[in-house]
């Protein structure tokens, strides 16, 4: 059990991901935390090309941050754009570090995307 | 006297009537042409824009540069936007306004200090923290109307008076009073074709009919055509109109091989301004080049233009336009315009003819060319200049050094964000205001060892059978297929090594280990990965192909590589993020787009592999440009007789791709590491790039390896390595030498390999 907790504080830290807690702010960046912000306020007035233009931005400023891709996985699949939720969704997982909240998530928008696709295509 | 009356008659009708014909018939020319016409409107095309936050990867200095090359102004002026200062720490920048494809952005004040070659903070003028600004994005080139014409449209309302008053006052002092055609103008001008010369006395009006449907000829027939159509035009429209339209027909200039028209460009173009904040000597200057642009050019002849504004003054000072006071001051000023800009239809053309291309996908040319649209690119300024730079450089100082003759070495540099697979820059040549051959897009070469990662990939998908540590076989090797001569690869250093570690035989790029494990793995296979990796074209299915034997352009192998550092995801390379109206309404996005062509545990061990060919393997030359720490995975690439050098490789921030040969395809006598590399590693030693950190798949560990046997090291072993394996895979010998050291510590390693 100690070595799992050491191999995953080694792991963490070799891949420079620092593990993302539940609740924890989405970015320590002022600039990401307010453009994350507009795209959430944009996603909800159904301003979903402003939205993902927002999250773009932020990912521009933090390539590595899961959460960002979660968010625009999420506005993906508000656009109707299900190949792209599912891959924007597997994307943030696979810097998801420690987050298994966010994991969680991220599996539920790709089952959704999946399940939606497969209902436009009958 | 009748019969004499009666032949006067008819030779009167006789004239009258082809006249009358005429008349009407270049009065229809006048109504439709004038009245349909709208001036063609160049596609606009712009860098990204800059963005600023605390903690923004950019050197003061190349701020700096940016806000210079944005034509801001290296001086306070309250009250007007478009300048900086430099301050204790920073910056302080009066950002213009603009409208980009999310909105319009107000003119406003920030502070920017550094540290460290970071932005340490952002404020406004109050102090107060920002989040975020963003600069107005660099114009970067257009696309054309015929004849290369350049316009910004103004409305009259929108020209300042003075400035309308000095055309006046210099070109038509009746123009609000004569009817198309200035009587004693035109006295003077019958004067003149007495002495056999056709010239002068042109009103406004009839130079606009001039420009707009006449040829430049000078012949009795053309003038009396443009008189006649003077009149008409006066007859149908009014004084305001006229004056409009003339205002945005001007010819002011050539920049390049772009011609400047109308007063709005040549405010942009000469001063960096708005037309409407020109000043009266500014608006002097530019009226008085009416006259010729070419003999009054600012640039080329400061004195002459200089002059002439000064008699544009002296003659809205007598026409009662302009006080005395106004006229001295203007008088005084100096005639300061802009440095003029290495740009004419763009300085970056291999660039825009990527753009130009993409555009083609979703647009007509004709309206590409006409309709004004505003294209926002994808371009980052300042990687482009240091690319640009680092390979003029570079292959100035190979030619030198191997004196191979004429025409020198060419090269291609491909630069995209590797996360997004936006393009940053694009050099298509070593002259990369060339406006021809786009090597970068163009230029189909062999890639040599640029495919092997996709062999090792394809290998490494199978984790029960290859690791990063698994003997592969580099002794001779003989490929026979039906209908084709053997096939016997060789090493680069004609030597065989036996087996040698799966990483090592990609760090050592050895040729015969490649083609004996991708023809074990399968040919098909293989290229199926290549495929998959984002290479379209065709793709021979002979075992050589496997090492390289199929040409590509930097930018199809920087689409395949880009899948690589995306983690396995497979982002279509873009070029452009939006596309805006003439009148700033958003029209279309290109979204960021990816697709998981393979699973993230191959791709991160292949990726530790390439880094091995960074850190001990062929491009291990690129230490001397960036520290280890940024881990760059990368591949050399070299074909045979050395005629193409490639370097392909990324950071965690920027992915790029070099090739350099020659044109007509003569033996450069140069490795890719010998050429490509540094020319790679002097682009990205320049732009502060982010170490390498791929997110670590969760069935993924690490394990100390003793490069000598491949086996599990302890601190016994020299040189022990710490490499990716996916769970259960690790080797779980322990190499002779991790047994010299002493029981308590080994215990503990032991039960950490071994869990």
């Amino acid at each position: 059990m100690r070595v799992a907790v050491f191999l995953a504080v080694l792991v963490a830290g070799c891949a420079g991901v620092a593990p993302d807690r539940a609740g924890a702010p989405a970015s320590q960046n002022l600039a990401v935390a307010g453009l994350m912000e507009s795209a959430r306020a944009d996603a909800g007035a159904g301003r979903l090309a402003n939205a993902a233009a927002s999250l773009e931005r932020a990912l521009r400023i933090e390539p590595r941050n899961p959460r960002l891709w979660h968010e625009l996985a999420r506005v993906r699949l508000q656009q109707g754009d299900y190949a792209q939720a599912e891959s924007m969704a597997a994307r943030s997982n696979s810097w998801v570090g420690g987050d298994s909240r966010l994991q969680a998530e991220n599996r539920r928008i790709i089952a959704q995307a999946r399940e939606r696709a497969g209902r436009s295509e009958r | 006297m009748p019969r004499l009356s009666r032949y006067l008659w008819i030779a009167l009708l006789a004239v009258a009537l082809p006249v009358a014909a005429f008349t009407l018939y270049l009065d229809l020319r006048v109504r439709s042409e004038f009245e349909g016409r709208r001036f063609a409107l160049p596609a606009r095309v712009y860098a990204r824009p800059l963005e600023l936050h605390a903690g923004s990867r950019i050197p003061q200095a190349a701020l700096e540069q940016e806000l210079r090359s944005l034509g801001y102004r290296e001086a306070a002026r309250e009250g007007e936007s478009g300048w900086f200062v430099r301050g204790r720490d920073g910056l302080e920048i009066a950002l213009r306004p603009f409208v980009f494809w999310d909105g319009a952005q107000a003119a406003q004040r920030l502070r920017v200090t550094f540290e460290r070659g970071q932005v340490a903070a952002l404020r406004d003028a109050q102090g107060r923290d920002l989040p975020l600004a963003r600069l107005d994005p660099l114009l970067v080139g257009g696309i054309y109307p015929a004849g290369n014409e350049d316009r910004l449209l103004v409305r009259l309302a929108e020209v300042p008076q003075h400035l309308v008053q000095a055309l006046i006052a210099i070109e038509d002092r009746k123009f609000f009073s004569h009817p198309g055609v200035d009587p004693r103008g035109l006295a003077r001008a019958a004067v003149s074709l007495l002495s056999g010369e056709v010239q002068g006395g042109s009103t406004l009006t009839q130079q606009l009919v001039k420009n707009f449907f006449l040829t430049p000829e000078r012949t009795l027939r053309r003038k009396f055509t443009e008189l006649v159509m003077a009149l008409l035009l006066e007859l149908h429209y009014g004084k305001e109109e006229i004056l409009e339209t003339y205002l945005n027909e001007i010819y002011l200039g050539q920049d390049r091989d772009r011609a400047i028209h109308g007063i709005g460009l040549a405010a942009q173009f000469y001063f960096g301004k708005q037309v409407a904040e020109l000043g009266i000597a500014e608006a002097a200057l530019l009226v008085g080049m009416a006259k010729g642009p070419a003999y009054f050019d600012p640039h080329r002849h400061p004195q002459r233009a200089l002059e002439r504004r000064n008699l544009v003054l002296r003659e809205a000072k007598n026409q009662g336009f302009i006080s005395m006071e106004q006229y001295a001051a203007a008088r005084a000023a100096p005639a300061a315009v802009s440095p003029k800009p290495a740009m004419g239809t763009s300085p970056h053309p291999a660039f825009l003819q990527l753009v130009h291309r993409q555009l083609r996908r979703d647009y007509d040319e004709a309206d590409l060319r006409s309709e004004g649209l505003r294209i926002f690119t994808t371009l980052d300024p300042r990687v482009q200049a240091v690319a640009e730079r680092a390979l003029a450089r570079r292959l100035g100082e190979f030619d030198r050094q191997r004196r191979f003759g004429e025409p020198g070495l060419e090269g291609a540099i491909v630069v995209t964000d590797s996360q997004a697979g936006e393009v940053q820059a694009l050099v298509g040549g070593r002259d990369a205001r060339y406006r021809g051959y786009n090597r970068a897009l163009d230029a189909g070469r062999p890639v040599g060892s640029l495919l092997k990662p996709a062999i090792y990939l394809t290998a490494l998908s199978e984790p029960s059978r290859y690791t990063l540590v698994t003997p592969v076989d580099d002794g001779p090797f003989v490929w026979k297929s039906r209908g084709a001569p053997d096939w016997r690869p060789a090493n680069y250093d004609k030597q065989f090594h036996g087996a040698v570690p799966l990483r090592v035989a990609l760090a050592q790029s050895y040729n015969v280990a490649a083609a004996r494990l991708g023809t074990e793995l399968g040919i098909e296979r293989v290229l199926a990965n290549v495929r998959r990796l984002g290479v379209e074209r065709p793709l021979r299915p002979y075992a050589s192909t496997l090492l390289g034997a199929v040409e590509l352009s930097p930018f199809e192998v920087a689409q395949m590589y880009q899948t690589i550092a995306g983690g396995g995801f497979r982002a279509p390379l873009r070029a452009i993020r939006e596309v805006l109206t003439q009148d700033g309404r958003p029209l279309r996005r290109y979204p960021l787009a990816a697709e998981q062509a393979f699973a993230p545990e191959p791709v991160y061990l292949l990726t530790a592999a390439m880094q091995s060919v960074v850190r001990e393997g062929t491009a291990r030359g690129l230490k001397s440009w960036l520290p280890p720490e940024t881990a760059v995975a990368g591949k050399t690439g070299t074909t045979n007789d050395q005629r193409d050098s490639w370097f392909a490789g990324f950071t965690g921030d920027r992915l790029a791709v070099v090739w350099v040969g020659y044109d007509d395809n003569r033996a450069a006598r140069l490795t890719g590491a010998a050429a490509a590399l540094p020319v790679w590693g002097e682009t990205m030693a320049q732009l502060d790039v982010e170490a390498l950190a791929l997110p670590k798949p969760e069935s993924v560990e690490h394990a100390w390896i003793d490069p000598q046997t491949g086996l599990l090291a302890d601190s016994g072993c020299a040189g022990a390595l710490e490499l990716p394996f996916v769970a259960g895979t690790a080797p779980a010998q322990h190499a002779p030498c991790a047994g010299n050291v002493p029981a308590r510590i080994k215990g503990w390693l032991e039960r950490l390999f071994n869990r």
